[in-house]
This record gives structure tokens, sequence and C-alpha cells, in this order.
């Protein structure tokens, strides 16, 4: 018994199975509401999890020149610092495995599926994947600077850097979360990055590099690579949701998950906005734009944390 | 001739300029001027007309008359097109390049070796165009003897 | 950093038809660019040589499917010029009405594909649907959407009703009202602006040395435009601007294609008022006497030119098409070097490239293995049902 509760928490709910399905969800969500918003029907519901089966069901093809071991074995490596970084953020009340700097945790093993899209693109050898690849680091330097000091500032005013911390410090301290909406947005921006979506698709920019880092990725690989990517929206939402929203703090059980449902689907809904607001930037754009305006934005937002967390005592 | 004033006046500079090079001077409407020229002083006809403000080549056309192969360069300067045509014997068709008047030209010089197997002098190497690699080098489709002769299997397929 | 040499085709996302850009890139910025061509050739010309004059017009028509009226319109004043046929003025306006309808979904297309070669998917989306409201007009006028074969020699196939006209001017009067919207978009959103302004340059000189036509040239400053400089049809009687912008950059050409859509919609409200009465076609004889002739045209895309050999016989002896899109290519490369390679897309889409003009090709039927034949309304009852069973009626859109 003491081992099926676990088992059942890691490959059930909250765990890999759960966030299967609802990073699937998420990912029609995404796409619905990007066909209302273009004036387009849109894919049924079932649609991402019948192209997820179909490319199961593909033959996977490895380019002769690509390295064949890492080639196959980097799409689960991504899935796995996805599924572990759950693990460490509150999905119904506390978080299955919760531990003092825990969101620090959380940020590196975010950084692990971009490190694999880039050694995927880099050990596919086509010239397509290759620039893909290279344009995934370059990105990676742009956005993960905001991301981090935007984050960093509600650890600050918490005092801890344990995510279910913070998300209970906020929820007892309700009137100090609009302070924190300069922060919020510059994470929810470089979390844009961090998925790689408009206007920040530039390493996959399909008009330029065809598939980008993916292009010779293929079947079950490629399935698993876009089942991770569609796991780090839901890791990322929450992760948002964590530090910036509450969590679902004072919530139990059916209530509890049903809030964290509401507030994922609420940022992917916003994620979804940017997405269809805006031109695809170019990479040396992206890179002005997050060096000169999103890191100052999340500096400033811990500078004001600083300043409250003073006057507060 | 007061109708044809613009042309008149191109036609009679061009006659003047190049003596014994141009020729079959023709004002047909108005807008419209025809001419021949000597092949090899091709290049310098189109030269003083860039000047005298027909900068814009609008295409060079191809064709058969069966002594000779020949090509005609449509020149405007978006009012009037004038059309100077110059020949070639069939036994060894050779043009001058214009490329160095107008770098534009190249696709039309490309088109020229490609369909109708005028050597086109000073034609920087490079792919054909538009005929695809593999078809046979010695067939040139626009020459009007040539006929189409459908490739084996494709026959069976019908 | 070391060289890479990226192919931007046959096969790209990028590029509708089939042509090849060599990309030599270092980092991310463009060192060289080649461009291939050909992938598309039908042997159009010598086709035509082969065919009567009236069965041209319909080869002739499928050159290329967006300006599929400039083609059909330059080669039939050619053959019009050498028969000596006096086409009835109704006809002419005709004519231009259908010239401008189409330089209206023609540059709403390409909004659309600027759009998404810059990765604005939502305007993509929206300017093709807008598109729908001038396609719908050419289907009620010539009951065809793309190749409306509603020109015929001696005159037009088809006439204009009141009725029609009144439905026309109504899509019209919406979608003036859409392209204010799309000119605010298109030269105050700050992505739009980042990434077409000074991309893609083409300075005045070198648009003029390499023959650049159309919207291109024009936002290079050059003031050419057929319909100005040599009227053709009924363009003398009407009132409109030549548009022309002088950022010579991706930018401008988008300006001067939004701002010409407004032209555009002017003149089509100018012809539908002012629509001469009288017959729309006269007869004309098969044969044509021996002559030759050469007109331009200005498509959407630029000028395009045609020139025809007639020998006496009801067969042309020669047709020589070039397309707009053949004389603007030789500028790509120059636009293309030196520049990002997340430009070279939305530079290659500028110039509103259309391949098929270009190489006069179609589509290459493939073999298949067995043969089965479809017709027309099998295949729509097949795709309605395969729907339907997934949970979409479209019988009943």
């Amino acid at each position: 018994m003491e081992i099926t509760l676990p088992l059942f928490y890691l490959i059930i709910f909250p765990g890999f199975l759960f966030l299967a399905v609802y990073g699937l969800w998420l990912q029609w969500l995404d796409r619905k509401l990007c066909a209302v918003m273009q004036n387009r029907v849109g894919p049924p519901w079932v649609q991402p999890y019948a192209d997820f089966v179909k490319l199961l069901a593909k033959e996977v093809i490895v380019p002769d020149a690509a390295e064949s071991g890492m080639f196959r074995v980097l799409p689960f490596f991504a899935m796995a610092a996805v599924m572990t970084a759950l693990l460490c953020i509150p999905v119904t009340g506390a978080a299955l495995f919760p531990f003092q700097g825990d969101m620090v945790a959380v940020i590196y093993l975010l950084t692990i599926p971009t490190v694999t899209f880039f050694l995927a693109g880099w050990s596919s050898t086509s010239p397509y994947s290759t620039v893909g690849a290279m344009r995934v680091l370059t990105q990676l330097f742009a956005y993960e600077v905001p991301l981090m000091l935007a984050l960093i500032g509600p650890a600050i005013l918490a005092g801890t850097w344990r995510l279910s911390g913070i998300a209970e410090f906020f929820s007892a301290h309700p009137a100090l979360m609009p302070a924190q909406a300069i922060g919020f947005f510059a994470a929810l921006i470089a979390l844009q990055g961090k998925l790689e979506r408009l206007p920040f698709d530039i390493p996959h920019a399909k008009n330029e590099i065809v598939g980008g880092q993916f292009t010779e990725y293929s079947g079950r690989l490629l399935g698993f690579f876009n089942l991770a990517v569609d796991m780090e929206l839901v890791v990322g939402a929450a992760l948002l949701n964590a530090v910036f929203l509450g969590g679902q703090n004072g919530f139990t059980g059916a209530a509890a998950a049903a809030v964290f449902l509401a507030k994922t689907i609420a940022i992917t809904f916003l994620l979804a906005l940017l997405k269809s607001l805006m031109a695809r930037i170019r990479i040396e754009q992206m890179i002005n734009f997050c060096w000169k305006y999103l890191a100052p934005a999340a500096m400033a937002q811990v500078a004001l944390d600083i300043y409250l967390k003073y006057r507060l005592g | 001739m007061s109708e044809f004033e613009k042309e008149e006046k191109i036609k009679g500079a061009l006659e003047a300029q190049f003596p014994g090079v141009v020729s079959n001077a023709a004002v047909q409407r108005k807008n419209r001027v025809w001419l021949d020229c000597a092949a090899d002083k091709l290049p310098a006809v189109l030269d003083w007309m860039r000047g005298q403000g027909f900068d814009h080549l609008a295409t060079v056309t191809g064709f058969d008359e069966g002594e000779n192969l020949g090509a005609a360069y449509h020149m405007t300067d978006t009012h009037m097109i004038v059309t100077v045509k110059a020949r070639t014997p069939r036994a060894n068709p050779s043009l001058p390049s214009v490329l160095s008047i107008f770098p534009g030209a190249l696709s039309y010089e490309r088109e020229l070796e490609d369909m109708f197997g005028i050597k086109v002098q000073g034609l920087p190497p490079g792919r054909r165009y538009p005929l695809d690699d593999d078809f046979p080098k010695d067939q040139y489709p626009l020459r009007k003897d040539w006929k189409f002769v459908p490739p084996a299997d494709e026959v069976e397929a019908k | 950093m070391s060289k890479i040499t990226i192919p931007l085709g046959p096969q790209h996302p990028a590029l509708k038809e089939p042509e090849n850009f060599m990309l030599v890139l270092e980092g991310e910025q463009i060192s060289g660019a080649t461009v291939n061509l050909g992938y598309n050739h039908r042997g159009m010309e010598k086709a035509a040589e082969e065919r009567t004059y009236i069965q041209n017009l319909y080869l002739i028509e499928r050159v290329c499917g967006i300006c599929s009226h400039s083609h059909t319109t330059c080669y039939i004043t050619n053959v019009e010029e050498i028969a000596k046929a006096e086409t009835p003025k109704r006809a002419l306006a005709i004519r231009a009405l259908f010239g401008e309808l189409e330089r209206v979904h023609s540059h709403l297309l390409w909004l659309g594909v600027a759009a998404y070669e810059m990765g604005f998917e939502t305007l993509f989306m929206y300017t093709w649907r807008d598109r729908e409201q001038v396609l719908d007009c050419l289907e009620m006028l010539s009951g065809n959407r793309v190749h409306y074969s509603i020109n015929t020699i001696g005159g037009v196939r088809r006439d204009i009703s009141a009725e029609q006209k009144a439905e026309v001017l109504k899509r019209i009067a919406y979608l003036e009202e859409r392209t204010k919207y799309y000119v605010k978009i298109g030269t105050e959103e700050s992505t739009i602006l980042a990434r077409t302004q000074n991309v893609g340059k083409l300075p005045y000189d070198v648009a003029i040395q390499r023959g650049a036509v159309g919207p291109t040239a024009r936002a290079s400053g050059v003031a050419r435009d057929v319909r100005k400089d040599e009227p053709y049809l009924i363009y003398n009687e009407l009132d409109f601007k030549v548009i022309t912008h002088d950022t010579c950059d991706v930018f401008g050409r988008l300006v001067v294609r939004v701002l010409e859509l407004v032209e555009s919609y002017k003149m089509i409200k100018q012809i539908l008022n002012g629509l001469p009465e009288g017959p729309i076609a006269v007869k004309v004889p098969m044969r044509l006497p021996a002559g030759e002739a050469v007109n331009h045209y200005e498509a959407p895309r630029g000028e395009d030119i045609h020139y025809l050999k007639a020998n006496g016989t009801d067969k042309p002896d020669r047709v020589k098409v070039r397309a707009p899109t053949m004389a603007n290519l030789q500028s790509v490369a120059y636009m293309m070097e030196g520049g990002w390679l997340a430009d070279a897309p939305l530079v290659i889409a500028a110039i509103d490239p259309c391949m098929s003009c270009t190489d006069r090709a179609a589509v290459w039927d493939p073999k298949k293995g067995k043969t089965t034949v479809y017709g027309w309304e099998e295949l729509r009852k097949m795709g309605i049902e395969h729907y339907k069973r997934r949970g979409v009626d479209f019988s009943r859109l």
C-alpha cells in the first residue's frame, strides 16, 4: 500500500498520464482559441490525440549522418525532464515532492528540454536543423535571464525558494499579488519564448528553415518531442500559477484540481492571445527585445519586491 | 507624318546614328517601332538606346525563320516599345550577349540558348533554363522543325 | 563562422511553387544567393503554335492561376491588333473591370502570403477571408473563381446586369472598409514594421538596371505603370493615381500594394457606374492576316508583355509570353544578399512571385498505379460524406 500510492501519483495523477492527456488537451485549446481569434473553425478536440497516435504508428527514419543513439534518446530526455519538474509544482494542494529550493530545480529542469532541442538539431546534421539548433541556443540566452529574474521577485518577497511556500504566501497576502503584474507579464513573454511559440517560434520558423531542429525527426520520436513540448506548456503554466497566482491554496482534493485547471487554462488563453496578435520577429530583434526591455522589466520587479519586503518588515 | 512625331524621331535618330547597321526601320502604329539590326552591332545599338531613355529591356523573343534564327529585343521607355531584331544563320547561330548593358537579361539569353540553340557569346556559365537538366542538349524545342516524340515508356502508359 | 549553404526549394514551405534559391549563410546572414528556375516548364509557347487562336485563349489563360485575365487580355490585344478588329467599348470596359477585380484579388492574396511569410498567421487568415468577397464577385460575373474565361476574340463572353453591378458595388464597399483596417495594421503594427522596414533593399538605380516592374519597382520610386504610360482598354478615361513609395524595402512594397487596392476600388466603381451601352462582342475571322504585334499590360505583379506573330493561317507562328515575375526575379538575388535568413522568404514573397507564369508550366500529374475516374459531382459528394462522418457538415454552410 505504501508503494502503490506514490506510484499512482507518479504514473497516473498528477504524474505522467495526467500530464500527457492534459498537455495534449491544452494543445487543442490553444489551437482552438487561435482558430476562433483568426476567424477559423479549428480542430475537433480529438485532433491532438489522433495526431499523437498516428505519429506513434509511423516509421522512424534516422538520417545516416546523424548519431543514431543520441538521436533516438533525446525525446525521452526532454519528456523525463518535464515530468520531473511537475513533481515539484503543486497541482492538488501541495506538490508531490516539495523541498526548499525546488523552484530553482524546476527552472533547471525546464532548461533541459531546450538543450535536447539543440542537441536534436545539431545531431541531425542537416542544414535546416543545424540553423534551427543554433537559433535554439541563441534564443535560450535571450529569454532565460528575464524568466529567472521574474521568478526571483516573488521568491524574495515570500522569503522562500519552495514553490508551495510562495503559493502559500500569496494566498495569505492576496493584496500583494497585483504588485507582481510586471513580473507576471515578463515571465509570460519569456515563457512564450521558452515554448518557442509565435512571435518567438524562430528556431522552427517553417517558412525559413522548414521544421528547424525537428526537421529530420519523424514517427514516434517526433511524437514524443511534440508531447514534451505540450507537457512543457502545462508545467510552464503551472509554474506561473504557483509563483504569481497563488496556486490552489485553500482548496483540497477535486476543488484544488479544478482551480489548477482553471488557472492554467487562463494562462494558456493569454499565451494564445499573444500568439495570434503578432508576426514572428527575427532572432536579433528578439535578443534586443529580451535584453533591452524584458530583463530590465523583470529587474524592476525584483527591486519593487525588495522594497515591499523592507516595508513589510 | 506628324501623327507619329515621337516615333519618327527615334527611328530617324537610330538610322542616322547607325548607318548600315540598322535597316527596315518602320513605325507600325503609335508607340511601336520595329527595326532590324546587324547581329554583331547589337550591344552597341542597345547601349545607345539605353542612353535615349529606353532603359527597360522588356523581353527577348527568339524566332525561327527557316534560313535564319534570330531574336527580337523589345525595349521600352514604358511609353514606346522599340523592337530590335537581330538575325543569325541557322548553320552556326550566334548572338552577342547584352548582359553588360542589361543585367536583367540573363534568363532571356539562357532561354535563347535552350529553346533555339543560339549560342550567346559572353553568357556566363550556369544552370540551364528553362529546360530540365536531363533534356537532350542537342534539341531545341522552339525551332520549327522540332517535333515532340514521346519517350517509349510514356507511350506504353497510355 | 563556417559557411552553410541552405537550399530554399524547389520544395519548401515558404514557396508555393517550385523554384530554387541557394543561400550561402554566415551565421544568420546571407552572403550569397543564386536563383534557379525551370522546375515548372511546360512548353506553352510551343503548344501555342499548334493551336488555333481561339484555342490558345484558353491555353494562355492557364499560364497563371492568379493573373489569368492579364495574360489573355494581353494576348487578345495582340490578336485584335493584327486582325484589325473594332472591339466594342462595352467589352473593353468589362475587360478593365475584370482586370481591376483581379488586381484586388491578387493583392489581397499577396498581403496574406506576406503575412504568412513573416509569421503573422492571423492577418493571413483575415485577408484570405476577405479575398473571398472579390472571388465571389468574379464567380458571379463570369461563372468561375480563378480562370474567368471572360475574354473572347472580339469582345467578352458575358454581359453585366444591373443586379450584378449592385452586388459588386456592395461587396467593394465592404472591402474598402476592410482595406482601411489593413492600411492601419500594415503601417502601425510594430512587429510588421520590425519585419519589413529596411528589409530587401532595392535602390532606384538597381531597380532600373535589373528591369524590375510593377509594385516592386514602384516601391523603389520608379513611377512606371503601363495603365498610365501607355493606356490600354479604357484606362485613359479612368481617374487614378500611380502609387509609388521611396523606402525601397519590403515595407514600401506592402504600402504600394495596399494603396493600389484603394485605387482599384475607385476604378471599379468608375467603370461600373460609367459602363458604356452597346454590344459586347464583334465577329472576328478565324484566320489572321500575316503580321506581328507586341503589347504590354499592367498585371497585378507588374508589366506583362506578349509578342504575337501571325502567318496568315488560323494558328499563330510564334507566341511569346514574358510574365512580370521573370523580370522581377533578377532583383531578388540582389535584395537577399547581406540580409537575414529570416527575411529571405519575405523578400522572395515581396515580389509576389508567380513561378507558373515564369516557367509557363502546370501541375504534373503523377502516374497512378490504377486509374479511377471521378466526376466532379462524385468528388464533391465524397468530400461532403467524408467530413459528415467526422462531424462537419459542409452542405449546410
